[in-house]
């Protein structure tokens, strides 16, 4: 009987103090944050998207060979002799024409190893993260500035060039068995 | 047998009833979409009325082949899928990893990276030990507790998006160092968490710890004594919780672990025995102590420097196996790493603690009531993710 009536008074009593608690909690102010109307500022290392300066990029492909997921793909083509390209903001020259530079953010693990061995550090992540799309494909962001047929008038005077070596290699080839 | 007409027009509705009626036992799924298996975890409980009679958990929903892709990636490509393991303790799991790889390559790694991997880490154990806290609570019908282990563990989460970038997959600590140096008042404001998180402890033990419906319903309840828990290979808090002094950052000091002062927290069976749902729990909030402890003091101790200093730019890895064991807020996280000397590790299999502390569900369910079940479980304080990886 005695035992009942203590079980009783216990739980009655620590609930108060639970209750006292919360009760107390009252008074001080609120820790939340009503989010569309209210927006912090993310520290400057948030990691939310990629961004590609793309008029540094130098081609190198470094973050392509890091990404553990393969979401970053890169096609480029070499610049002729004679071509000059310019310089990246920290004064390196450009060799290649990147005609492609494709995030697939969906894809993407958001572990930030691409953006380390980058010579220009044109690859980072920004604290942007408003970006969800209605479809898959929006996410997929392009960040090459070359038009489709600037893409194929380079590919096209890449293959001439490839086959002018080639004939070139095979007359060269040829040389020895001629004499 | 007897025919049993019910006086349906139909003849078709007499039924055969096995005379007498007897009873049988109730298989019951319990999961993988419930909400108190802490992920898709699934247990097939055969249930006598309320009484569970046996429990088979069944495991494998949330399986991501991570031993088999880390065979396909580079050493540091690895780390932020070992961070997807154990969802709750990222630094923990990646801390674990690269000081195995360290010691296979022999790399040397840089002091103020070491302490600020200590402080990362103790902090990882904090913010994990909040989850099962307010989890723990979730299971067991009190909701508040949730909101303020949560409360406490943004502020975590909000210091490591300073220092790391992520919220839950930091990838910040890397083989031979960490990612990036601590940014300016990174570490006073570690110090004013502290200050903030220790009197928040005494709150919770009046909000749960010490409520008489929360210890009538934990204490005693799935009793795992000294011998058993040795005999499943329990580790972490849920062996302590059974009386067991064994830390690994005690007995089997890794990293910096021995220049700091702290206890070994140990189920001391201030309610309930030693052993039961409580004493886990128990042991879980004690932790949180010695943690803010350890990490005042690696604040304290470090010294200046740059924390990038011994980061490999290619990672080589001498051909040679490595057994290498850590303490994460689950228990005894092992890496068995194989090198043959190339680009990417031969073999990297890992031993969940979480895998074997789940292994001792189904000797202690048999006798519980269905209820009492959703306690030992959250007791044991499962993450599927490192269970299944």
């Amino acid at each position: 009987m005695r035992e009942y009536f203590k079980n009783i008074y216990e739980a009655v009593a620590t609930i108060l103090i639970g209750m006292g608690v919360t009760l107390r909690h009252l008074f001080v102010p609120s820790v939340t944050l009503q989010y569309p109307k209210e927006k912090i500022e993310l520290p400057p290392r948030s990691r939310m998207q990629l961004y590609v300066n793309i008029d540094d990029c130098i081609g190198c492909r470094q973050c392509e060979r890091a990404c553990p997921v393969d979401c970053i793909e890169i096609d480029t083509i070499k610049a002729d002799k004679d071509e000059d390209l310019g310089l990246t903001s920290n004064g390196k020259k450009k060799p290649f024409h990147v005609t492609r530079f494709d995030i697939d953010m969906s894809k993407c693990c958001f572990c930030n190893l691409c953006t380390f061995p980058c010579p220009t550090e044109c690859i980072y992540m920004t604290p942007d993260f408003e970006y969800a799309q209605e479809d898959r494909s929006n996410l997929n962001f392009h960040f090459s500035n070359y038009t489709p047929e600037q893409v194929a008038e380079l590919q096209k005077r890449e293959a001439e060039k490839k086959a002018a070596l080639a004939a070139a290699k095979a007359n060269a080839g040829k040389k020895p068995t001629a004499n | 047998m007897t025919q049993w007409n019910n006086n349906f027009p139909d003849s078709r509705f007499e039924l055969e009833v096995p005379d007498p009626l007897k009873t049988d036992e109730y298989v019951l799924n319990m999961g993988p979409q419930h909400p108190s298996t802490h992920g898709v975890l699934r247990v097939v409980l055969k249930t006598d009325g309320e009484i569970v009679e046996s429990a088979t958990p069944y495991i494998g929903y949330l399986h991501r082949t991570f031993e088999k892709h880390a065979e396909h990636m580079t050493w540091p490509q690895v780390v932020p899928y070992v961070d997807r393991m154990d969802y709750l303790a990222s630094m923990n799991n990646a801390l674990g990893y690269a000081l195995a790889v360290e010691k296979l390559a022999g790399i040397e790694v840089n002091e103020r990276a070491q302490y600020l991997r200590v402080i990362v880490a103790e902090l990882n154990r904090i913010a994990s030990h909040l989850v099962f806290f307010g989890t723990f609570g979730l299971d067991l019908g009190a909701f508040t507790p949730f909101l303020y282990g949560f409360r406490e563990r943004e502020m975590i989460l909000d210091l490591f998006e300073e220092i790391s970038g992520g919220r839950l997959l930091y990838n910040y600590i890397w083989i031979g160092g960490v990612a990036w140096d601590a940014p300016d008042g990174w570490l006073e404001k570690v110090i004013k968490f502290c200050d903030y998180f220790e009197p928040k402890i005494k709150e919770y033990n009046d909000l749960l710890t010490f409520n008489k419906i929360f210890i009538d319903r934990t204490a005693g309840i799935g009793v795992i004594p000294e011998d058993l828990a040795i005999n499943y290979g329990l580790s972490g808090p849920t062996l302590r919780g059974s009386g067991v002094n064994f830390d690994l950052r005690k007995n089997d000091p890794y990293g910096i672990y021995d220049r700091f002062n702290f206890n070994v927290c140990v189920g001391d069976g201030t309610r309930g025995v030693v052993g039961d749902s409580w004493n886990r729990y128990w042991v879980r909030i004690l932790e949180m102590v010695e943690s803010t402890k350890i990490v005042r003091q690696a604040v304290e101790q470090i010294p200046d420097g740059d924390a990038k200093e011994t980061v490999p730019k290619n990672v080589r890895v001498p051909a040679g196996e490595i057994y290498f064991r850590t303490e994460t807020p689950r228990g005894e996280l092992g890496y068995y790493i194989v090198s043959d000397g190339g680009k990417n590790p031969v073999r990297v299999k890992v031993r969940a603690p979480a895998f074997s502390n789940l292994s001792v569900l189904p000797a202690v369910a048999p006798g519980t009531m269905v209820a009492d079940l959703v306690a030992i479980l959250g007791s044991l304080d499962i993450v599927l993710g490192e269970i299944d990886r």
